[in-house]
C-alpha cells in the first residue's frame, strides 16, 4: 500500500540540531483543581520512537498535548530542538510566549489527532498544502507537488480532489498523517491515531506509521497498540495516574512488567 | 364650503386604474425610491455583517476589555428599538458630537447620499450589526473545537485559524439566517421614511397624502416589498443550494414554496426574533 520511503517527499528524515528532539522536565498540569500530570520527566532521542500507554485519565493525551501547547502547564518545562515550548523565561518565572512565537514552535511539531480533525470544506490536497503555503510561504506549485508525493506515499494519489466526507476513517488519517508531514516537522505527535478507527482500517494507518517510524521520524506515538510498539517503538512508557511509572524497551512489557498497575493494565489490552 | 377631497376620502373606492398604473408605470419617483431601498438595504447588511463579525470575535476574544465592549454594543441595540436609534444618530449625535455628522450629500456616481440616507445607513447597520453578532458567534461556536486545534497544530495563528479554517466552516450556519436578516433589511428600511429619506414607503407615504388613495398606494408599495423580498428569496435559495454542494451536505433541500411561505422543516435559527 504504501511505497517505500514516505519521507522523500519532504526530503528525508527531519535533522535537527540537538540530539534530544524532546526534553520534558518535571512537567506539571491542572484543570482547575484537578491535578492530572504530577511531574512527568521524557527525553526523546533523534529517530526515537516512544509509545506511551496507560488506562484513560492517567494524563497521556494531555501530556503530548502539553508538547505542541495545546494545554498550558503549570510547572516544569518542556523543550523542542532545545527551544522552549509556549513560554519565555522571564527573571526566571515561565510567561506565556506571544502568539506568533508559539505558532512558529508549532511548525516543528506535527500532530495526528484521534478524530483526523481534517478540514472538511477542503479536498483532501488542500488540506496538506494549506499549512505549507500560508504558514511556511512555501510557492503553490511546489508545495502542490510536494502533497501530491505525499498522497501518493501514503496510497491515496486518487483521493487528491475529494472531500474528507467522502473518505473512510483509515483514508481519512492518513490524508492527516500527510498534511501533518507536509509541514516537515522534527518530530510527530500521535494521538490515539487508531481509537477512532474500525478495526479493519487499523491496520493500513499503522503501516504508514511503521514505516515512518523506520524511515527516521522522530515520533511519540500514544496508543494501546501493543504489536505496533513491539514491531517499531524504541521504549514504551507507561502512565498512570499522571505520573510515568515505568518505561523500557517494548519486550519488557511484553515479558517482565515490574510495577502491578501495569501488569494489570496489560493484562487488560493484551 | 363643498369639501370635495374629504367627501372623496369618507367614501373611498378601489381605482384600479389608478393602482395598476401607479405599480406598473411607476413615477421616477418611486423608481429613485427602489433604488435607494436597494442600495441602503445592501450597504447596511453588508456593514452590519463586517460589524458582526467583529464584534463575533471581540466577544470571543480572551481579553476582557474586548468582550465588554461586544457585550455592551450587543445589549444596547439588540435591546432598543431601531427606530429610537434612528433618532438618535440623525438628531442625537449632533448634539453629542457639538458637529453634525450628516449635513451634506455625497455623490458617488450613481448613488446619491443625502445626509438623511447616510444617517439611516449608519443606523442599519449599526443595529443590523449587533444582530450579526449573534448569528456570527452561533456560527462560529458551531465548528468543532478540534478544528481550531488542528490549525493550531500547523503552526496557524489566531487570523490565518479564523479566516481560513473557522469562518468558512461557519458559514454554513451563518448563511441561512443571514438571508432572513437580509429580507428583514428590506422591509425594515421603510423606517427611514420618518427621517425624510425617499425610499420606496415614503414615496407611496406622499402619493397617498396628495390623492388620498391610501389602499392603492401601501398595497402598491407591498407589492414592490414582496417582490423584492421574493427576488432575494430565489437568490438565498441559489446561494444555500451552492454551499450544500461546496461543503458536501445533501441533506434538508427545501422548496421556493416552503422558502416564501415559512413552512420549514427545521426551525429558523434566528436569535432575534420577531419584528423589531
Amino acid at each position: 500500500m504504501s511505497g517505500p520511503n514516505i519521507l522523500d517527499a519532504i526530503g528525508g528524515a527531519p535533522e535537527t540540531s540537538t540530539d534530544h528532539v524532546v526534553v520534558a522536565t518535571d512537567v506539571q498540569k491542572s484543570f482547575g483543581r484537578l491535578h492530572v500530570i504530577k511531574g512527568v520527566s521524557l527525553t526523546v532521542a533523534q529517530r526515537e520512537v516512544v509509545v506511551v500507554i496507560g488506562p484513560s485519565g492517567s494524563g497521556k493525551t494531555t501530556f503530548i498535548r502539553c508538547i505542541n501547547h495545546l494545554e498550558k502547564i503549570q510547572g516544569g518545562r518542556i523543550l523542542v530542538n532545545g527551544h522552549l515550548i509556549g513560554y519565555r523565561e522571564v527573571n526566571g518565572k515561565l510567561v506565556e510566549d506571544r502568539e506568533q512565537n508559539i505558532a512558529r514552535q508549532r511548525q516543528e511539531i506535527g500532530m495526528v489527532f484521534q478524530r483526523f480533525n481534517l478540514f472538511p470544506h477542503m479536498t483532501a490536497l488542500d488540506n496538506i498544502r494549506e499549512a505549507p503555503i500560508r504558514v511556511r510561504g512555501i510557492p503553490e506549485a511546489e508545495a502542490t507537488k510536494t502533497a501530491r508525493a505525499l498522497l501518493a506515499r501514503v496510497g491515496l494519489e486518487h483521493k487528491a480532489d475529494v472531500y474528507p466526507g467522502q473518505l473512510s476513517g483509515g483514508q481519512q488519517q492518513r490524508v492527516a498523517i500527510a498534511r501533518a508531514l507536509a509541514m516537515k516537522p522534527a518530530l510527530m505527535l500521535f494521538d490515539e491515531p487508531t481509537s477512532a478507527l474500525d478495526p479493519e482500517m487499523i491496520g493500513e494507518v499503522l503501516e504508514v506509521m511503521k514505516e515512518l517510524a523506520r524511515e527516521g521520524m522522530t515520533m511519540i506515538v500514544v496508543s494501546h497498540e501493543m504489536g505496533f510498539a513491539r514491531e517499531v517503538a524504541d521504549r514504551v512508557v507507561m502512565m498512570d495516574d499522571g505520573q510515568i511509572i515505568e518505561e523500557g524497551i517494548p519486550e519488557h512489557f511484553f515479558t517482565s512488567p515490574t510495577h502491578e498497575r501495569t501488569k494489570s493494565f496489560l493484562s487488560k489490552i493484551l | 364650503m363643498d369639501l370635495p377631497i374629504l367627501a372623496a376620502a369618507a367614501q373611498p373606492h378601489f381605482d384600479l386604474d389608478f393602482f395598476l398604473k401607479f405599480v406598473f408605470q411607476p413615477s421616477p419617483a418611486l423608481i429613485g425610491g427602489l433604488a435607494i431601498t436597494i442600495y441602503v438595504s445592501i450597504i447596511a447588511q453588508l456593514t452590519g455583517v463586517i460589524l458582526g463579525v467583529l464584534s463575533a470575535l471581540a466577544g470571543m476574544a480572551r481579553n476582557p476589555i474586548l468582550r465588554g465592549i461586544s457585550g455592551i454594543y450587543v445589549w444596547f441595540f439588540r435591546g432598543t428599538p431601531l427606530l429610537v436609534q434612528l433618532f438618535l444618530v440623525y438628531f442625537g449625535t449632533p448634539y453629542l458630537l457639538g458637529v453634525d455628522l450628516f449635513p451634506r450629500d455625497v455623490v458617488l456616481g450613481p448613488i446619491d447620499l443625502r445626509g438623511a440616507v447616510l444617517a439611516g445607513i449608519v443606523a442599519l447597520s449599526i443595529n443590523e450589526g449587533a444582530y450579526m453578532s449573534e448569528i456570527v458567534r452561533a456560527g462560529i461556536l458551531s465548528v468543532e473545537h478540534g478544528q481550531t486545534e488542528a490549525a493550531k497544530s500547523l503552526g496557524m495563528t489566531y487570523r490565518l485559524t479564523m479566516s481560513r479554517i473557522v469562518l468558512p466552516q461557519a458559514l454554513r450556519v451563518i448563511i441561512p439566517p443571514l438571508g432572513n436578516e437580509f429580507n428583514n433589511m428590506l422591509k425594515t428600511t421603510s423606517l427611514l421614511s420618518v427621517i425624510a429619506v425617499e425610499e420606496i414607503f415614503r414615496v407611496a407615504d406622499a402619493v397617498n397624502s396628495a390623492t388620498f388613495k391610501a389602499f392603492e398606494a401601501y398595497f402598491g408599495v407591498a407589492l414592490y416589498y414582496l417582490g423584492l423580498t421574493t427576488i432575494w428569496s430565489l437568490i438565498q435559495g441559489i446561494i444555500e443550494r451552492r454551499l450544500r454542494v461546496s461543503t458536501a451536505r445533501t441533506d434538508d433541500r427545501q422548496g421556493i414554496l416552503a422558502r416564501l411561505t415559512g413552512m420549514r422543516r427545521q426551525a429558523p435559527s434566528r436569535p432575534g426574533g420577531g419584528m423589531r
